[in-house]
């Protein structure tokens, strides 16, 4: 016996003898596909089937053997008492070539089981349910937005139909300014919770807007200030002419700035806001308190300041 | 719209059907999902067959076609390997083509577009959702198997990189087919497309008997479709890419 390769296929687990050829040896994972896609996800020792480890637990000490993946290696390591390193490419090439059959019933339901188990819990994280609601919350104050503009140009005409209809449509923008507060509660507290430095700097909305642009909190923790600046932006940025403002030009106390300063205001904060972000994505530590008082000292000193 | 009357196949992709109208030409996948349709492509039937458009203005592969793309397309029985798939406009057109006895396996990697690509697969048979980085081969390892030809749509500074470790780990013997949708604007700035292009079939001729790229203009500004056949016994494996590579800036600021 030379060198076996375990790899998982599926639902199964396959031990491949490399030097025999033979057809491979396939142990279950779990006889539900959604279990077996469960304990694949975050394979622990436990979850190996038995007769797999018996298996390796008889093979002869000189025989080597190797798994497909990280996870399985560590968990084999553990169980079967012995070394189990990862496969080499060659080895694992090899070994896919002979495991792999015509596809089996369970591909299909296993496949997306898996898949709907991952985005699950990829979107469980507190950092997606930041970007969700962010998301969300923009595109009901856009619907909102659109409704209300709608409405200041409704004019009806007293014995038609939509006269009467002017009551009910109140009463729907009504539900949807409520549906909207509430929502922008839940986005207010998440941010909160995750970013408070850049909560604190930039304000909630703003904070839980530039992660969902960024596409999550380490990637907008290892961003520049000028990125940051332009996040959300449509133009392209240019030497000559690009835009000043993206997400940023709502964030807290914009308004207070007369409106030539603003550019200068967006830049200031865009480099307090990175810093923020940065402890936010990093340490944690508080650091808004200092940022705070400079942003405020930077609103003052622009507000005094002739154009 | 008037629905063409009847379809003829073409020669190496039997579930494709082109049609040469005066002004356009017009693609048609005879499909294997039920409606509704999934990006607002057409539906019609054709001797009791139904068929879906394939837009070449929403799909990379399409736009090849219509440009006289002379390489490998996805046949009936593939099994494909899609790098890449968003939510699926092109990967289900993909799974039209290789028909019910393929199969197609699309990774993405972003989370929001793969939530739309689970429910397109839950009403397309042949179509399998992987959530998962392509720079990462070996981490699917465990739901593909050795398949006929890997396709990719990856807008990445390494995207031959990719591809290529994708379809040493995956193809199957020593053969296959790689299809490119290259996109050079996300390669860097230190070089113009057309120099982006001939690296990256510099690159791939190593390995593929490559076929004439075609530039996808006027459908997508900066894209391109390289692609070919595996050359028997010069796809190795590849050691996967932890990281990207930190891309090259040029220091010289663009001039207009």
């Amino acid at each position: 016996m030379g060198t076996a390769v375990v790899v998982a296929e599926g639902p199964r687990i396959d031990l491949v003898d490399l030097s025999a050829l033979g057809a491979p040896e396939a142990f279950l994972l779990d006889r539900d596909v959604l279990r077996a896609a469960e304990r694949l996800i975050d394979l622990r020792p436990a979850d190996l089937p038995p007769g797999l480890i018996e298996t390796i637990v008889r093979l002869p000490p000189a025989a080597r053997v190797v798994a497909g993946d990280a996870s399985l290696a560590r968990a084999l390591t553990i169980r079967a008492g012995r070394s189990v390193p990862r496969a080499s490419p060659e080895e694992l090439r090899a070994a896919r070539a002979i495991a792999w059959r015509a596809p089996s019933r369970e591909e299909r339901p296993f496949t997306l089981a898996l898949a709907r188990l991952t985005l699950e819990r990829a979107l469980r994280s507190p950092e997606e349910v930041l970007i969700s609601l962010a998301r969300e919350e923009e595109r009901l104050e856009r619907a909102l937005g659109r409704e209300e503009r709608a409405a200041a140009a409704f004019l009806p005409v007293a014995g038609t139909p939509l006269a009467e209809y002017r009551a009910a449509w109140e009463a729907t923008r009504e539900t949807l300014r409520a549906h909207h507060a509430g929502l922008e509660e839940l986005l207010e507290h998440s941010a909160r919770t995750l970013v408070p430095n850049l909560s604190e700097v930039l304000g909630e909305k703003v904070a839980a807007r530039l992660v969902a642009a960024a596409g999550g909190l380490p990637p907008l923790g290892r961003m520049s200030a000028s990125r940051l600046q332009l996040l959300g932006t449509r133009r392209r940025p240019s030497p000559e002419r690009g835009p000043r403002f993206g997400i940023i030009y709502r964030a807290v106390r914009m308004e207070e700035v007369p409106v030539p300063r603003r550019g200068a205001y967006a830049r200031s904060l865009a480099a307090l806001g990175v810093i923020a972000a940065r402890a936010d994505a990093t340490t944690g530590r508080p650091l808004a308190a200092v940022l705070v008082g400079r942003r405020d000292r930077r609103v003052e000193a622009l507000r005094r300041r002739k154009r | 719209m008037r629905p063409p009357r009847s379809f003829r196949p073409a020669p190496d992709s039997p579930r494709l059907a082109i049609l040469h109208r005066s002004d356009r030409t017009e693609l048609w996948t005879e499909t294997v999902g039920q409606e509704p349709p999934v990006y607002g492509e057409r539906w019609t039937e054709s001797d009791g067959r139904p068929y879906r458009s394939f837009e070449p203005a929403r799909s990379k592969l399409s736009a090849a076609i219509v440009k006289e793309w002379s390489g490998p397309v996805p046949a009936p029985g593939e099994g494909w390997l899609y790098l890449g798939a968003a939510s699926g406009t092109t990967a289900s057109h993909v799974a039209d083509l290789v028909g019910p006895t393929g199969r197609v396996y699309a990774v993405e990697r972003s989370l929001r577009p793969f939530s739309r690509l689970l429910t397109l697969a839950e009403r397309w048979p042949n179509l399998l959702p992987i959530l998962g980085d392509a720079r990462d081969p070996a981490a699917y390892g465990a739901l593909v198997p050795p398949v006929q030809g890997v396709y990719a749509d990856i807008a990445q500074a390494d995207q031959v990189e990719i591809v290529l470790s994708n379809a040493a780990f995956y193809l199957e013997g020593n053969g296959g087919y790689v299809l490119l949708a290259l996109k050079t604007a996300s390669m860097g700035r230190d070089a113009t497309a057309v120099q982006h292009v001939r690296r990256a079939e510099e690159e791939l001729a190593q390995f593929l008997d490559l076929e004439p790229s075609v530039r996808l203009d006027p459908f997508y500004r900066g894209h391109y479709f390289l692609g070919g056949t595996v050359r028997p016994g010069r796809l190795g494996p590849v050691e996967p890419t932890a990281s990207p590579p930190p891309r090259e800036r040029s220091r010289e600021r663009r001039r207009r």
